[in-house]
């Protein structure tokens, strides 16, 4: 699935070094995309819904132990291991904004792209998971609500995306760097995500993917993933 | 005493069978059916009447040009005018009911889409598109009519005709309305 | 067989097509069609399917982060940050962001009610009834108390008005966060070390060295929006300078976790660590020794603390290094019985170095500070077990749950004839009152809050409602308003407001051209912008800066933290979570954000160092029983073995363990303020980390919920 380069190309960057690993992220992403809760018994069976979580692996001997955090979400690959497996092209690419999209009203719940992401970045729907009322209000009306049988994953909160550019072209311009920030970099309070237009070389999100401390998760597996992250904390300067 | 023909060359099962799909058939074609025929209204709101009038679709669902959705006009909205008027028939009498009590009149909108489907009027409007293009030519409707064969490819269809190629790579892509 | 067809089976046909006809077009006819409510009269600002966002005040914690909150067709969506508000400039954390969970949650108490205490018998009256058994209340003005929380809003500032006005008992403020924050010994000790009480403002931004003796500031402390963006600037300074963080704390938390160097020190030795690199620093700066510092040695340091000489010798080389080393003393340091005397000791450090204000060093916030004073709470219990109380007001506050078990307070509020909660959820104290007199939530509701201490300007916070009130209930401050009104006498005189809007605009009417980011020629344009911004507060930098009268030369005594026989007691450290001080855990997103140290979820737990365990023969999931040794009490709970934690200390989060508070709160985990131990530091806060328990295995096991085990912890499934 070659990529043409188009106006748009979204990314974003995460500081591991000022990421403290406070999970503020986690729970804006919930709040925005109306991710359901799942309850103790589906967490402890693995099936939580959050879209991003952040890894924490523990690093060291005490009293040397430190856990290095990293948070892990779709990777919005350009070459991505998700979307040929799809046997009714619910896991496409977009031409648009050049992210993978899950494309909920297609989706028949094969699971064949969770098992084929490498990030492990996709949930299930295992069951309805119903709000009680009136916990239904708050709802966010821009974004589906998902049934049982379908498989979801971090959009790059595409719902700001589409607004911004509406915004944007309703006025005559273009989208404005820093204009369009998905939940969790909005939330973050050390503003360790940084999201943006890759294909503008002066945006913010490129300027700093430039950095010499910039990596990429699973870069051997040639996925080119749009999430680039800077080493830190104990690697700093390493 | 057992029969040498096989059950599906019995003449009682093909007829069974052929009932028991012909059922499932009709209650299929019934209940698309029952989708299409429009709700029921609190007012039997004459849109071809006003229309005449020459009032504009704006003065009433004021928000297709500022944002995705149009709405529905307030209680306020329409006493504005009815004030004014003396009730002729029963549907203007409701009118006044509505608004003497202060409630909002529970109207059923029949243009809609399902959940999975984030459509936005503004970007359409200042493109240039009519309403009747897809609500219909409301003068000879009295309460609005949900129109026919608006499925995606429809949407697709339009999009296409009305865009360049350049164009058309952002309005076929999927998270232009599902997401 | 008959070939031919019953009606009884042409039916049950018939209803296979029906069936058909439901599976085929989705979900059946009936449902495609929504009746839309529309407005009656809309306002000018709304739009249908368009946003309208609204600049509040976050009551989730005291901290007071600005707020704007997106809602849509008179439903509150999404909590975003306030850009302009000087304590957050713009984020949120998780406590925030799940309010909407509060304001709809299911469990909420929908009016006003009757109830008899311990059980489920409740009566619902109306409002005017209710302002009734306020008034009734207030009469009695001799014995009348009130318990609020430890946000500084306009519901204090008028219960002080009514209490000064009826010249009775000024109200109680508890919190469990502050506890464990050592709030109170923390302004006790800025007291004694700079004159006034207030809480200290460390401007970590601009510092190069952090020396943080048990501030959990990235998550609960003060206020961890603030020092969050504080630690961001800290480590991304100008000319790619990067800021070392040093934290002292027995348990390793989220902000040690994020630290350069984490030195697990023995909880009660942070005083002996500080002295000891005060006195290291005199000697390598050739300044000489304060009298402070002069009494210790740096060999006996190591030996009590349990950090080894050449550590102490190298952190102090950094901070001597160092342009501007703050030292901030927090929580873990303080709330032990040595508390005031370290909070002392570490402020020291700070004039040491001459960073009092300057820029990367300590601050004074302005006006009062609001602190949990244990010796005032006690003195509470001892009139109410006098029967000296006969109304008890609670709001902002869950006694039953919060405070220590051994405090007594549960069977000293059975002394009180009334007891009046306005919780919105039917809490622990709840269930032991008479009635409850819901008020709105957070989102629902106006006022302001006063002293941020995470703003680095003097600032005053407006609250405003976002939707309307989706229960029947009412504002306190209406309903105090309301009773001070019919009560009569000294209470009706002086409070003469008419309701909660009039007293927070003749309360702000004074900020309207004091210098503030904008100014208003008269109250209607101040109240409006005071609402479209979100509050008032100073255009630039200005804080108070604490003045040096030489304090090192105070000497300061230390008693050794105790001994303890090694792997039969331990000490319990309790650390905030999530959950704040415990009224978070009916948020179930709040429940479902992993712990980010371990990543558990819906449950409390206890951290045993793998070693420890290990001797102890305990294994992950195993449910320990975890008794105080002073106090006999005990509590059930299960073991995570945490890597990062001393092997003498053992470590509890705080705020699950409900057994009210709704659905997603009951019954989950373990309170371990039921094992707290009741002792006091000099300052009246309470000494928690001096809780000593005993580990024994049940046998039994619990499998937790974590997420750092993707494949689920239920094994094969």
């Amino acid at each position: 699935m070659a990529e043409k380069e188009g106006k748009e190309k979204w990314g974003m960057v995460i500081d591991l070094d000022i990421c403290t690993g406070c999970q503020a992220c986690v729970t804006a992403c919930s709040m925005e995309n109306n991710i359901p809760f799942v309850g103790e018994d589906e967490m402890a069976y693995g099936r939580g819904m959050q879209w991003m979580r952040i890894r924490r692996y523990w690093e060291g001997e005490y009293p040397e132990v430190a856990p290095a955090h990293e948070p892990m979400l779709c990777q919005q690959c350009g070459n991505a291991p998700c979307e040929p497996v799809c046997p009714v092209f619910a896991s496409v690419h977009s031409e648009q904004e050049q992210i993978n999209l899950q494309v909920y009203n297609r989706c028949i719940g094969t699971r064949y792209c969770a098992n084929n992401c490498p990030f492990s970045a996709r949930t299930f729907n295992w069951f309805d998971y119903e709000l009680p009322a009136p916990m239904n209000s708050y709802l966010n009306p821009d974004v589906s609500v998902r049934r049982r049988g379908i498989m979801e994953k971090c959009t790059f909160c595409v719902q700001r995306i589409v607004k911004g550019r509406q915004n944007a072209s309703a006025s005559g311009r273009e989208i404005a760097d820093g204009e369009v920030v998905p939940a969790c970099a909005q939330a973050c309070p050390t503003d360790a995500i940084v999201f943006g237009n890759l294909s503008d070389p002066e945006s913010r999100v490129s300027q700093i993917a430039r950095s010499d401390r910039a990596f990429r998760e699973l870069e051997e597996l040639g996925t080119d993933s749009r999430v680039t992250y800077l080493k830190g904390g104990k690697n700093y300067g390493s | 005493m057992k029969s040498k023909v096989p059950i599906w060359q019995r003449g009682s099962f093909r007829i069974t069978v052929a009932i028991i799909l012909l059922i499932l058939a009709g209650g299929a074609v019934g209940g698309v059916y029952f989708t299409q025929i429009p709700p029921e209204q609190p007012i039997q709101f004459p849109h071809n009447f006003h229309v005449g009038l020459g009032a504009q679709c704006e003065y009433c669902h004021t928000g297709t040009a500022t944002g995705p959705s149009a709405g529905l006009p307030t209680t306020d909205k329409c006493w504005g005018c009815h004030q004014q008027l003396t009730p002729r028939n029963a549907d203007m009498e409701l009118v006044v009911h509505y608004a003497e009590k202060g409630l909002s009149i529970p109207w059923v909108p029949v243009a809609i889409q399902p959940d999975f489907v984030q459509f936005n009027h503004q970007p359409h409007i200042l493109a240039g598109v009519s309403c009747s293009t897809c609500h219909g030519d409301l003068t000879t409707m009295t309460v609005a009519e949900p129109q026919k064969g608006q499925n995606m490819g429809w949407c697709l269809d339009c999009h296409q005709k009305m865009s360049t190629p350049e164009e058309f790579v952002r309005l076929s892509d999927c998270a232009t309305c599902h997401y | 067989m008959s070939d031919n067809i019953s009606r009884r089976d042409f039916l049950k046909l018939s209803g296979l097509g029906i069936t058909a006809a439901a599976v085929m077009t989705g979900c059946g006819p009936s449902s495609r069609y929504v009746v839309r409510h529309a407005y009656v009269d809309m306002p000018e600002y709304n739009q249908t399917g368009v946003s309208t966002f609204y600049a509040t005040t976050c009551q989730e914690c005291p901290a007071g982060c600005g707020i704007i909150v997106r809602t849509q067709e008179g439903r509150a969506i999404k909590i975003e940050g306030n850009p302009n508000h000087p304590v957050n400039l713009g984020k949120i954390c998780s406590r925030g962001l799940t309010s909407v969970q509060g304001l709809y949650n299911p469990d909420r108490i929908g009016g006003p009610q009757k109830r008899s205490r311990g059980e489920q018998n409740i009566t619902p009256m109306n409002w005017e009834d209710a302002v009734t058994v306020v008034t009734n209340g207030l009469a009695n003005s001799g014995k009348v108390a009130f318990l609020l929380g430890l946000t500084s809003d306009h519901l204090f500032d008028l219960v002080t008005e009514i209490t000064t006005a009826a010249n009775s008992m000024p109200p109680f403020r508890y919190s469990s966060l502050a506890t464990l924050e050592g709030r109170a010994t923390l302004v006790k000790a800025t007291e004694e070390m700079f004159g006034k009480p207030n809480l200290p403002y460390f401007d970590i931004s601009n510092s190069d060295v952090i020396l943080n003796f048990g501030a959990s500031f990235l998550e609960t402390w003060i206020s961890p929006l603030a020092y969050s963006r504080g630690f961001k600037n800290f480590r991304k300074q100008k000319f790619g300078k990067r800021g070392y963080l040093i934290s002292f704390e027995p348990r390793q938390s989220l902000t040690s976790a994020n630290a350069d160097l984490w030195v697990p020190a023995l909880p009660g030795s942070e005083g002996y660590l500080a002295m000891a690199i005060g006195k290291i620093v005199a000697q390598i700066k050739s300044l000489p020794i304060p009298l402070m510092y002069e009494n210790i040695t740096i060999s006996d340091a190591s030996k009590i603390s349990g950090v080894s000489e050449t550590k102490l010798q190298e952190i102090a080389e950094i901070v001597a290094r160092a342009e501007h080393p703050i030292a901030i003393p927090g929580g873990g340091a303080l709330v032990t019985e040595n508390g005031l005397q370290t909070a002392k000791a570490i402020l020291g450090l700070n004039i040491l170095h001459k960073n009092l204000g300057v820029p990367g060093g300590v601050y004074l916030t302005n006006g009062d500070s609001p602190t949990t004073n244990l010796d005032e709470i006690a003195k509470l219990i001892q009139e109410m077990n006098a029967g000296n109380i006969a109304t008890i007001f609670i709001h902002g506050t869950n006694p039953v749950f919060e405070l220590p078990k051994s405090l007594g307070f549960t069977e000293a509020l059975k002394k009180v004839p009334t007891v009046i909660s306005f919780s919105s959820f039917e809490d622990e104290t709840v269930i032991e009152s008479d009635y409850v007199f819901p008020d709105h939530t957070g989102l629902e509701s106006f006022g302001y809050q006063r002293v941020l201490a995470g703003s680095d300007r003097e600032a005053i916070s407006s609250v405003q409602p976002v939707v309307q009130p989706i229960h029947d209930t009412k504002a306190t401050v209406d309903v105090f308003l309301a009773a001070a009104t019919s009560v009569g006498g000294d209470i009706s005189a002086k409070i003469k407001y008419t309701d909660e809007v009039d007293f927070l605009q003749q309360k702000i009417t004074p900020l309207l051209d004091s210098g503030g980011f904008y100014n208003a020629p008269e109250l209607p344009t101040f109240w409006s912008k005071w609402l479209q911004y979100g509050g008032w507060w100073k255009p630039e930098m200005g804080l108070e800066i604490p003045e040096d009268n030489n304090q090192l030369s105070e000497k300061i005594d230390l008693k050794l933290p105790k001994q303890l026989s090694e792997n039969k007691e331990f000490h319990l450290i309790t650390f905030g979570t999530q959950m704040g001080d415990g009224h978070g855990a009916n948020r179930p997103w709040l429940q479902e954000t992993p712990d980010p140290m371990t990543t558990l979820t819906w449950n409390s737990w206890i951290e045993i160092n793998p070693d420890t365990a290990d001797k102890l023969g305990i294994h992950d999931d195993d449910i320990v029983s975890v008794a105080s040794t002073t106090g006999g009490e005990s509590i059930e709970v299960v073991v995570y073995r945490y890597p990062a934690i001393r092997p003498d200390c053992v470590a509890m989060p705080f705020g699950q363990g409900h057994t009210a508070l709704g659905r997603y709160a009951e019954g989950r985990g373990s309170n371990p303020a039921e094992i707290w131990s009741s002792l006091l530091n000099q300052a009246g806060n309470l000494a928690v980390f001096e809780t000593k328990v005993s580990i024994t295995p049940t046998g039994k096991r619990r499998p937790l919920a974590r997420q750092e085990s993707k494949a689920g912890v239920y094994g094969e499934h």
